[in-house]
């Protein structure tokens, strides 16, 4: 009896613990909501602790009048939509060949590729290859450097490994060229790990700051992101006045603008988590 | 069977490869090419081959200036300690969560704590500059109501670690916590029962049952993030600093960023990269070595 108390009170101090660590995780997001929806006043005043005081989405309204926001917002749309798409199908036809025991070089293709992992020269020598080819202020730029993601082709070329090559012996019996038993067969069995992988390159594109800030000059082609650090980091006249930032542009603006560009990855959240989590999976298993 | 005859049976897997080849010989192996200029004096017009070699006057120079030894401190401190507190949190997190019986409490909660692996860092940045600030921050408001001098976080040099540790750890914890947790599932439940009927309690099996059997799991990932130590979030770096914490916040690659692409010194900055590069190299080399002498699985 006294183990079973014990067991209890165990598990009660365990739960207790794991809802802190929950609440404090959320916390900072549902406060940026409550404030972004709050009226003026208790914001001013610094009323508003967790749950929204008085609801009003003048802030909301003012964001999207900045005409750089919703702007920023259909560019990060399209070069999410795109640079995944371009992704997935490289990532594909790359995968496939290596995934063929028998592929021609296969040993050679797959160390070449596989030791691009260890080899990072850094951020010159890529920029001036990209500067070279002229991508500089090209969606191009966004998309192609980084087309195929070494780790991404990996975990699909062992999950084509793995589908049953009687699949693949039936169809080039009835005499399916290469191109059919990859977009008409492989591909549309491979949906779940094309899930997987499609959702963290969307998720690199869709949060991606760094590339289009160094490859972008042309602010009219900013993705959210950058506008994003632009107006809540440096902010608008791009002095850098971190010190007290949030003072000088009003606070439910900041925090409308940052939900604003989060509503769409919170919405597919719920949806994508599983197969989130055998991406992450899947990446460690080879890494 | 001749090369050209499997060549040409091999005709459309290789049409198919063939973008997947020019990628990576253009975007993973010209960058490599690209590194020359390390050793010369860049000059946009002249281009990669007609700049003027220079030998190792630029690796030189950055050896002997005092902020190589500043990047070196900088980046192996904010690693370390990334290391040090970040680590043990993921496996707490998982093991508490396995021990939690309520099962839709257990998952809302692991959905939650995952949420910001959704985030991205500008986001989480301003967050982190929201809540630290001076007048608007809840973290400054409670200091205030506390009757302490309100603290100007971002601009105190002593704060920064802190500050990026923490964060690091509050967006990434759920996320890795995934991977303890599939492997506590695979742990064989045989093992629990026979602990049962042997009368363990539940803080015993999992003194000698889960963390036991955890521990492959944990040895593999703690090589494997020391090896990657040197590769810190640059992206946060960049975004949380300010001048006054250049002191204990540039990294190899921040400085890389301001001193090539903001002050053009593309060949300087060129030779701190190929620095960083290799030591982040020999570093993943020997943690990966380790990793296979101590019985776990390497990257490769």
């Amino acid at each position: 009896m006294v183990g079973e108390s014990k067991v209890n009170l165990f598990g009660i101090i365990n739960g207790l613990l794991l809802c802190c660590i929950a609440l404090m995780t959320v916390y900072p997001i549902i406060y940026i909501f409550s404030i972004s929806i709050s009226d003026t006043a208790s914001v001013v005043q610094g009323k508003v602790t967790l749950f929204p005081k008085g609801i009003n989405f003048d802030a909301y309204m003012e964001v999207l009048k900045d005409e750089r926001i919703p702007r920023a917002y259909l560019n990060t749309i399209f070069y999410t939509g795109f640079g995944t798409f371009i992704n997935l199908l490289l990532t594909s036809i790359a995968a496939y060949p290596l995934s063929r025991p028998d592929f021609i070089w296969r040993k050679y293709w797959m160390f070449g590729i596989v030791l691009t992992m260890f080899l990072n020269p850094g951020i010159i020598p890529n920029y001036l290859i990209v500067q070279g080819l002229g991508l500089t202020d090209t969606v191009w730029a966004l998309v192609i450097p980084n087309a195929i993601w070494t780790m991404e082709l990996i975990i699909l070329k062992s999950f084509y490994e793995n589908m049953s090559s009687q699949v693949r012996e039936a169809a080039v019996i009835d005499g399916a060229s290469e191109y059919r038993i990859l977009f008409q067969i492989l591909i549309p069995l491979s949906k779940p790990a094309l899930a997987s992988i499609g959702l963290f390159y969307f998720m690199g594109h869709w949060n991606s700051f760094f590339l289009p800030m160094i490859y972008l000059n042309d602010s009219s082609m900013y993705p959210l992101q950058v506008v994003l650090r632009d107006m809540l980091i440096f902010d608008e006249g791009g002095g850098k006045s971190l010190v007290d930032a949030a003072a000088l542009a009003p606070q439910a603006k900041k925090n409308a603008t940052i939900v604003l560009s989060m509503i769409p990855v919170l919405m597919i959240y719920p949806f994508v988590q599983k197969y989130f989590a055998k991406g992450v999976m899947l990446g460690s298993e080879k890494g | 069977m001749g090369t050209l005859k499997h060549i040409k049976r091999d005709r459309q897997l290789l049409l198919l490869f063939l973008p997947c080849l020019v990628f990576y010989i253009i975007f993973r192996y010209g960058p490599l090419y690209g590194l020359i200029i390390a050793f010369k004096d860049y000059n946009v017009f002249e281009g990669i081959m007609g700049s003027k070699w220079v030998g190792l006057k630029h690796f030189i120079k950055f050896f002997s200036s005092n902020d190589f030894v500043l990047l070196f401190k900088n980046t192996l401190a904010l690693g370390f300690f990334t290391l040090i507190f970040g680590f043990p949190v993921p496996i707490l997190l998982a093991i508490s969560l396995n021990e939690l019986r309520v099962k839709w409490l257990k998952k809302s909660i692991q959905t939650l704590t995952y949420l910001p692996a959704f985030l991205s860092v500008v986001i989480i940045c301003s967050m982190v500059i929201d809540f630290l600030s001076p007048s608007t921050g809840l973290i400054n408001k409670l200091i205030a109501a506390l009757g302490f001098e309100k603290i100007y976080f971002l601009i105190m040099p002593e704060w920064f670690r802190t500050i990026y540790v923490s964060s690091d750890i509050w967006a990434t914890m759920g996320y890795e916590a995934i991977i303890y947790l599939a492997a506590i599932a695979g742990i064989n439940p045989t093992l629990y029962e026979a602990a049962r009927v042997d009368g363990c309690s539940r803080l015993k099996s999992l003194w000698h049952i889960t963390i036991p059997s955890l521990m492959p799991t944990i040895l593999v990932m703690f090589i494997l993030k020391t090896g990657s130590m040197i590769r810190i979030g640059y992206e946060k770096v960049l975004l949380l600093y300010t001048p006054t914490t250049y002191e204990v916040a540039d990294v190899f690659s921040t400085y890389v960023y301001r001193k090539g692409l903001i002050e053009s010194n593309y060949s300087y900055a060129a030779a701190v990269g190929m620095f960083e590069a290799l030591v982040a190299m020999t570093m993943l080399l020997t943690a990966n070595f380790i990793s296979r002498k101590a019985g776990g699985k390497g990257l490769w």
